[in-house]
């Protein structure tokens, strides 16, 4: 799990100002349903906050999972990442990850999850609690 | 792509004919008053009928964002209700933060304008560019926590977001509050009741547009600056992020001005019970933020121990510290947690709610009020087994909380026997916690807020009780409340949160880059001055005059006994002064009305012939 980010959740606020930034870096504008990074922020009562993003993880069971090898190794990162071409919003990849690390763009028409912003994650200089790190 | 922070689309709700349409957005009007505040009152002004019962299914219902909700501009994920208060039958804007307001957005629209009344109990739901009202029977009796659990699972959204009324709302009270994201309220001026007039005991949304802005990449280089250097770095902030807004509870109660015993002193013997201490070493869990917020001063705070163990609450904030804690004499965080939790669960004021618990325990201590009117409670100063028990009471419309349940200037007419000389209100709305027997300034800020008594359109008590300027010294109040007044009511249209010392050359900065507009500090001020003018001539058009800028008797004519201000009261000839001042500055006439000339400098020529004073 070397690559991928990591969250110290105890220091988490639930701003949600890195599926902000993420948005804007992936998709031009501000939109967290796009994001892909998620904040769970529902509470019946006080607790830690949850961050769903993918961990980069040693099993890697989503490129397993994929039907049409969509998801690709970036040399340089050490990550995986989904090829938006080659993706055809099958859901495997959805449904083989434990960690909720990757999911289904809010149009469906492909799987999206953390590409690190090709090395300098903004996440992780936007988060104002330094939470997130690489 | 490239937007300019607006959708461009306005919802309109009637619900008397079950009638939903889409239009788009008065751009025109969205150049001269932003968003929030302004854009909403110039809404308001434009379509409700003056006189119309606040009450009725005339009355207009309307919910805003502003151009920079949603965007990465710091602090502004908030929505404005904007409406005619019932409690006070002026012009009302309430706010909450949490994450309706950017949901609303991402939602695409900059605002939902709600007519009519339904036909039987129903909720507004609303999803990325629809919206239609749905059935409410299952929630009736529900209190806000439950509404938005249940109509999470109905919609199948469990991020959707809720702004709804708990059972105050339902009951018509005066003092409820629209409470949204579990603990944050639209709560001032009666909010719930003018959902509950209306039959409609939420509005929930789920947004998947997103929001653009004019040039994503520099705005966003931009931003993440000012996160950091204006936001985190920022010395101004550095109470708000250790401690947030109970910060201020030891700060009142050493200039004197923390509000006790409904109004009977500014300093409180139990004040180590309900500060910022008492909460950070007894209560507090952890930090929680709104949408967008790089200071989280929200405490998740969770009662350990005791009676009320298990209570929990996001706070409670200074005001609720101050009004539901010293002024109803509570010497135990723990007791106001659980006092707060069930006012936020049954969708009520805590600053009202606090001031006419209050007023009732000192009718109590008097004999006017018996356990015959409290349905058995003792209900002393300090009692926190009947103490907790009146958000419940007040909400319900139970015993003595029936009266209490529509503010503490009609509860004390009723209830008679000199009750009425203990208010302490301006216009019906009660006073926030900041004596003005301490800091002279507050007593102009109250008396000319356009909501009634608020702490959030001027601040005097920032530079003189808790600076270094004289507080009772009436020379230069009313410039500082108008600098405020045009400061905040331009906040407030963006919709900045009050906790972001965000000054005007930085709003501008953030507004040019978001929408493209040409913007500076002046221009800014202009739109500021613009808007107070306008709130201002709706209040006046309403028939609102001097004679309704008023100052409680009490801070006349009872000097507080003792802290720093002991022997201080506001004597009379000083308001009256700051009164004139005020309006001279504003360009108002001897009445406090806008003139021809005021309207013309602010660019508000076109609403003088819908003035009938100005005929």
């Amino acid at each position: 799990m070397a690559n991928g980010l990591k969250a110290d959740l105890s220091k988490c606020t639930g701003c949600q100002l890195c599926a902000l930034v993420c948005s804007a870096t992936h998709t031009g504008k501000f939109n967290p349903s796009e994001s892909r990074i998620e904040v769970q922020d529902l509470f019946p009562e006080p607790g830690e906050f949850k961050l769903n993003f993918c961990k980069q993880c040693d099993e890697h069971p989503c490129v397993e999972s994929c039907p049409v090898e969509a998801i690709k190794l970036n040399e340089g990162l050490g990550i995986y990442y989904v090829d938006k071409e080659l993706c055809t919003a099958c859901g495997a990849c959805v449904e083989a990850c434990p960690y909720n690390g990757c999911w289904l763009d809010p149009s469906g028409s492909y799987s999206i999850k953390c590409d690190l912003c090709g090395g300098t994650p903004q996440c992780v200089e936007v988060c104002p609690k330094k939470v997130l790190k690489r | 792509m490239a937007g300019d922070g607006y959708q461009g689309k306005v919802l309109r709700v009637d619900l008397t004919n079950e009638k939903i349409t889409t239009e788009p957005l008065n751009r025109e009007w969205a150049k001269e008053f932003i968003g929030g505040k302004g854009l909403g009152a110039r809404y308001l002004f434009e379509e409700l009928k003056p006189g119309t019962d606040p009450m009725s299914p005339e009355n207009i219902l309307s919910i805003w964002t502003g151009p920079l909700v949603g965007t990465m501009t710091p602090l502004t994920g908030r929505y404005v209700i904007v409406s005619k208060s019932p409690l006070t039958g002026t012009f009302l804007d309430s706010y909450a933060g949490g994450f309706f307001g950017s949901e609303l957005k991402f939602a695409g629209f900059d605002g939902v304008i709600i007519k009519g009344k339904a036909k039987k109990w129903s909720y507004l739901w609303i999803k990325d560019g629809k919206a239609e009202i749905r059935d409410a029977k299952n929630l009736m009796g529900k209190d806000t926590f439950a509404t938005e659990e249940m109509i999470r699972k109905e919609t199948g959204e469990k991020f959707a977001r809720v702004a709804c009324i708990g059972q105050a709302g339902e009951k018509l009270g005066l003092i409820s509050s629209v409470t949204s994201d579990l603990t944050r309220n639209a709560g001032r001026g009666g909010t719930g009741a003018i959902f509950g007039s209306k039959n409609l005991k939420a509005v929930a949304v789920k947004g998947n547009l997103g929001v653009e802005v004019k040039d994503i990449d520099s705005f966003t280089k931009m931003a993440k600056e000012m996160v950091l250097k204006d936001v985190v770095e920022n010395p101004d902030h550095a109470g708000m992020i250790t401690d947030g807004t109970p910060i201020l509870v030891q700060m009142s109660q050493d200039a004197g001005i923390l509000p006790t015993k409904n109004w009977r002193t500014g300093t409180f013997e139990g004040t180590e019970g309900i500060n910022s201490e008492a909460l950070k070493s007894r209560v507090l869990v952890g930090k929680k933020a709104c949408f967008d917020c790089s200071i989280a001063c929200g405490s998740l705070a969770k009662v350990k121990l005791g009676a009320f163990k298990g209570a929990w609450t996001e706070g409670p904030e200074y005001e609720t510290l101050g009004l539901c804690g010293s002024n109803c004499g509570i010497k135990n965080i723990e007791a106001v947690v659980k006092y707060v939790e069930d006012c936020d669960r049954l969708g009520l004021d805590s600053i009202s709610a606090g001031n006419v618990t209050a007023l009732a325990m000192d009718l109590y201590e008097r004999g006017v009020l018996t356990k015959k009117d409290t349905g058995g409670l003792d209900l002393r100063f300090g009692n926190e087994e009947a103490y907790a028990k009146m958000p419940e009471m007040i909400a319900n419309r139970r015993a003595i909380g029936d009266v209490l349940a529509d503010g503490a200037k009609r509860a004390a007419k009723k209830i008679g026997k000199g009750a009425e000389k203990l208010t302490v209100e301006v216009k019906g709305l009660e006073y926030p916690a900041y004596d003005p027997r301490g800091t002279i300034g507050m007593a102009l800020a109250y008396a000319t807020s356009d909501r009634g008594a608020c702490h959030l359109r001027a601040w005097p008590v920032a530079a003189d009780a808790y600076g270094s300027q004289d507080p009772w010294n009436p020379e230069g109040k009313a410039a500082i409340c108008v600098e405020d007044q045009t400061r905040t009511s331009v906040k407030w249209s963006f919709i900045f949160c009050d906790f972001y010392s965000v000054n005007f050359p930085n709003m501008a900065k953030y507004y040019s880059a978001v929408t493209g507009v040409d913007s500076s500090e002046e221009h800014l001020r202009q739109v500021g001055r613009r808007i107070w003018n306008l709130t201002r001539s709706f209040n006046a058009r309403e028939g609102f005059t001097k004679k309704d800028d008023t100052l409680p008797e009490r801070m006349e004519k009872e000097p507080l006994p003792d802290g720093k201000p002991k022997g201080k009261a506001v004597p009379k000839a000083d308001f009256e002064r700051m009164l004139a001042e005020y309006y001279k500055l504003w360009n108002w006439d001897e009445q406090g009305r806008p003139t021809k000339k005021s309207l013309q400098d602010a660019g508000l020529e076109d609403i003088i012939a819908k003035l009938p004073f100005l005929k």
